[in-house]
């Protein structure tokens, strides 16, 4: 037996030293199958000789990441063209997954794009795009931003135009062949029609250029395929087509051939099925892109230009080549060019296509503004601090394309019941030919029979015509092209229409996680509260000679130098009140009980009741008062004035805006809601009960978060962790879903399966209410597709024809496929009416205007 | 190049395969035929066309995709 050995060179990532290059070296030479081991530190490569029956690629790579080393991993997406369907994604992932060196491939049809994840030096693009060419399609590299846009829209239009040329053709042809072969029915109109035109060679003449005009593009992209032992739905309609237009052929030729004669002369079969697919494919092209119209406004909000000050002018030049530190300068009506921080000026910039918010955000010096953006009222300066790949638009339209890139896994199972599906349907047409061949023909035909919608009879076809006949419809009709559209599409409407509201899904697994979930658990502090403590109640005593305010000031100037979080607190609620906040006269800082102080010639004692008890000060008539904040989780401060009981301040972290009216919602979707904290019992427990949370989880470690969520689970449930992307990372992970709320737009930074660009708890409610309405959606859609098939195979095997005496015919089979993927697009259409039921003032005007007319090119008026 | 050579000889080798299953089901069709009916010589021999056809389109792809992964060794 003769070893097939193969050499490779692996880049080899985190090497630093001879050791490392030994260490590597070693890990490979201990696999079994591999020898010649050479690894070079200068180049980060492994050079090594293997047996590819005894060792895998993927092997190398763990025994490499064993001893704490990487292979090196690149990514590239290519632009496919010529996808029709389900099949069609299955060969171009095959192809792609069978080079050598390629860990993974993702496609996707909706956007027509494969995303493939490689060893550089292994595998290149090129062969990539070869493997992909080899199976009949047309690949190339993708670029970034405005360029793929160009592209993506380019090949679109070339498409439609492509099809819609082929469509005029067929049809127009189509039409007249139809008018020929029905001259005999065509009463009254008989005398506007020319007798030639019924002839069957004529027929046949106007046939062939359909066939092999608008038509060819199935035989030649079935062949390309078939050669490498790929099949898919062109394939379906090459046999139709080519079957109907044959036997019309021979028919017409040699009528005496014994298939029929001419009474199965089914050239209008050829013309009309070929019209009908096209038609479909047509309309496809029109409607697929707008699915996908959600990222195509993200990149439209690309600025193409930007002013920046060089060398003390003015200079105007192409958005992306702002450099990091380029002061920019933005008028109002403008957009902004890239991430940077304001330093002069003063305006309102509308956010609303970034982060959902519909008011206008306030900019001033010191402040961040975000590239794409649209200034509205003032004119400001601002220096770069992100540019290209790296500002927040870039990112977040890489998360987006990469969940529209990714797959569920409903359409994993529905990618292989549609990949499968071809062959299956080969099989059933030999079963229908066989079965009404030698059995079905002898007992049920009926030479009065019909095809459905059409008065033409089948008269004199013959055993072999009417068999060949259902078994070309059988073909036509099973084509599952509806099958592959249906979930890609929605996914794709679905993750964009919630970027519209800052809602960012990282994969179209996260959807229908989403879907799925029966527990929300909220971490309390900076997801359900504000995360800083602040004055909640200012009561003062009977006894007490100053008013509340005053209380409040007295307390504020005795903890103005504390570093207590609760001191500043304190000092924050008596500035927002407006109150002066001196220094005190004097301060003295009683650690774990508080402060004193004296205040213009004022005593002031402030701390906990264990600190008024220890100075003799009875506060026995507020303890009432005191308890109930207390049972409202508030921490009470006790303020003694001159010896005497002053009153007491309460201080709390307190809940966001819409916290309490995101849970009422979350109820509605009939969801549990759990809080988690690291709080005591009672604090938990008061907050729980304003925010009308289920149950709480209190006094849990930030490390032990993750361990409750796990307990969640073990009860069998679904559960989606909302909270801070970087604390909460465990718990996030650890749950179904992870939601990192309010991370602003550094979405590359975050953790969790969905990112909430604002800090508005609602946008867990749109996460929701989004991935239902898709999921709802895909499995419309998955019916209307699998419903199409299942009630036209048996039709188009001739099932009902022993009871109706009616065929389908090919032709109306392949308008009926063709209905089918319209309605799953235009049926997925439908989410872009979808609005949250959460209150969000107006809609949020992504892509309003058109940024690459609008330059974001700006000088501040005072310049 | 290496590429191209194992495409070649994919093909050679699954064409010797695939062709011999077309050709038997299409003979065994006609072989069917004459056992179980009155039928004309033509639509037999059409009918054994369509079956030798479909019954290559059913064995083209998952012939050759077999022998092309037993000819790799499937490395990944």
């Amino acid at each position: 037996m003769t070893k097939n050995i193969s050499e490779i060179t692996l880049p080899i990532n985190g090497m630093t030293c001879a050791s490392c290059v030994a260490h590597v070296e070693d890990a490979l030479k201990e696999l079994p199958g591999t020898s010649n081991v050479l690894v070079n530190l200068a180049t980060n490569k492994a050079n090594l000789s293997y047996d590819p029956q005894r060792v895998k690629l993927n092997d190398m790579r763990r025994a490499v990441e064993d001893v704490g080393y990487a292979i090196a991993i690149a990514e590239q997406t290519l632009d496919v063209r010529g996808m029709t369907c389900a099949s069609c994604v299955d060969h171009v992932q095959g192809a792609l997954k069978e080079l050598h060196g390629v860990q993974d491939a993702v496609v996707n049809l909706g956007l027509n794009t494969a995303r493939v994840t490689y060893i550089p030096g292994v595998v290149s693009t090129a062969s990539m795009k070869r493997a992909v060419r080899e199976v009949g399609y047309e690949a190339q590299e993708r670029s970034e931003g405005t360029d793929a846009l160009d592209r993506e829209r380019q090949a679109r239009e070339d498409e439609i135009k492509i099809q819609g040329r082929n469509l005029i053709i067929a049809g127009t042809i189509g039409l007249i062949v139809m008018i020929g072969t029905f001259y005999d029915m065509a009463g009254p109109f008989k005398a506007f029609i020319p007798v030639w035109l019924s002839y069957k060679w004529v027929i046949g003449l106007l046939t062939t250029p359909i066939v092999f005009g608008p038509g060819r593009q199935f035989f030649s992209n079935s062949w390309r395929g078939l050669k490498h032992g790929v099949t898919d739905m062109n394939l379906l309609y090459a046999t139709g087509i080519g079957a109907a237009y044959g036997i019309a052929v021979i028919n017409t030729v040699f009528p005496k051939a014994g298939f029929g004669g001419e009474g199965a002369t089914f050239f209008e079969s050829a013309a009309l099925l070929t019209a009908f697919i096209i038609l479909g494919r047509w309309l496809e092209a029109l409607t697929r892109g707008r699915t996908s119209e959600a990222i195509r406004k993200l990149m439209k909000l690309q600025p193409k230009v930007a002013r920046v000050m060089r060398n003390g002018r003015e200079e105007e030049i192409p958005a992306d080549e702002v450099e990091l530190g380029d002061v920019i300068l933005v008028r109002p009506g403008e957009s902004i060019a890239v991430d940077g921080q304001v330093f002069e000026g003063y305006s309102a910039v509308d956010e609303s296509m970034l982060t959902g918010e519909s008011l206008p955000v306030e900019k001033k010096a010191g402040d961040p503004v975000i590239g794409g953006t649209f200034n509205k009222t003032g004119a400001f300066k601002f220096k770069a601090t992100r540019v290209g790949k790296d500002t927040s638009l870039a990112q977040i339209i890489k998360l987006v394309e990469d969940a529209q890139a990714s797959k569920a896994p409903i359409q994993k199972l529905a990618d292989w019941v549609a990949g499968h599906f071809i062959l299956g349907v080969h099989l059933l047409a030999v079963v229908v030919f066989i079965f009404w061949f030698f059995f079905g023909y002898q007992m049920f035909f009926d030479p009065n029979s019909s095809f459905i919608m059409s008065p033409y009879k089948l008269g004199e076809i013959g055993v072999f015509g009417f068999s060949l006949l259902l078994s070309v419809t059988v073909l036509v009709i099973s084509c599952p092209c509806a099958v592959g559209l249906a979930t890609p599409s929605a996914m794709m409407a679905g993750t964009g229409k919630a970027a519209e509201f800052g809602v960012l899904f990282k994969g179209a697994e996260a959807i229908e996680n989403t879907s799925k979930l029966q527990t929300i658990v909220f971490d309390k502090t900076g997801t359900l509260t504000k995360g800083e403590p602040s004055v909640t109640d200012v009561v003062v005593s009977g006894l007490s000679l100053v008013n509340d305010n005053q209380l409040l000031r007295f307390a504020a100037i005795a903890e103005k130098n504390s570093e207590h979080p609760l001191g500043e607190a304190i000092v924050h609620g008596a500035e927002s009140r407006g109150l002066q906040v001196t220094g005190p006269d004097s301060f003295n800082s009683i650690p774990g009980h508080g402060v004193e102080a004296n205040v213009n010639g004022s005593e002031i004692l402030l701390g906990n009741r264990k600190l008024m008890k220890e100075r003799g000060v009875d506060f026995a008539a507020m303890m009432s008062q005191a308890e109930a904040l207390e049972v409202d989780g508030k921490t009470v401060m006790f303020v003694a004035v001159d010896a005497k009981p002053g009153g007491l301040i309460a201080v709390a972290d307190t809940l966001k805006e819409y916290s309490a009216e995101a849970i009422k919602h979350l109820h509605k979707l009939g969801l549990e809601v759990v809080m988690i904290t690291g709080d005591n019992r009672r604090t938990a427990d008061a907050i729980a009960r304003k925010v009308g949370i289920d149950r709480v989880l209190a006094e849990v470690l930030p490390q032990d978060k993750a361990e409750e969520v796990k307990k969640l689970q073990a009860q069998g449930k679904k559960v989606a962790m909302v909270g801070d992307g970087v604390n909460d990372a465990p718990a996030l992970a650890q749950a179904e879903v992870g939601m990192a709320i309010g991370s602003g737009t550094d979405v590359a930074k975050e953790t969790g399966d969905i990112i909430l660009i604002k800090d508005d708890i609602r946008d867990v409610v749109v996460a929701l209410e989004v991935a239902k309405a898709t999921m709802r959606k895909v499995k419309q859609n998955l019916f209307w597709a699998f419903f199409y098939n299942t009630l036209g195979i048996p039709l188009g095997a001739g099932l009902f024809y022993a009871f109706a005496s009616v065929v389908i015919s090919p032709e109306l089979a392949g308008l009926m496929m063709a209905v089918s993927s319209i309605s799953v697009t235009l049926n997925t259409l439908l989410l872009k009416r979808f609005k949250p039921s959460v209150g969000r003032g107006h809609k949020p005007k992504q892509g309003s205007g058109n940024a690459q007319l609008r330059p974001a090119t700006a000088s501040v008026g005072d310049d | 190049m290496e590429h191209e050579q194992v495409e070649k000889e994919v093909a050679q080798k699954s064409a010797l395969i695939y062709l011999p299953i077309s050709i038997g089901s299409a003979l065994l069709f006609l072989l069917a035929t004459a056992f179980s009916g009155d039928y004309p010589i033509m639509t037999r021999v059409g009918g054994m066309v369509w079956i030798g056809l479909l019954s290559l389109i059913v064995s083209m792809p998952v012939v050759i995709s077999r022998v092309k992964k037993q000819l790799q060794g499937k490395p990944l």
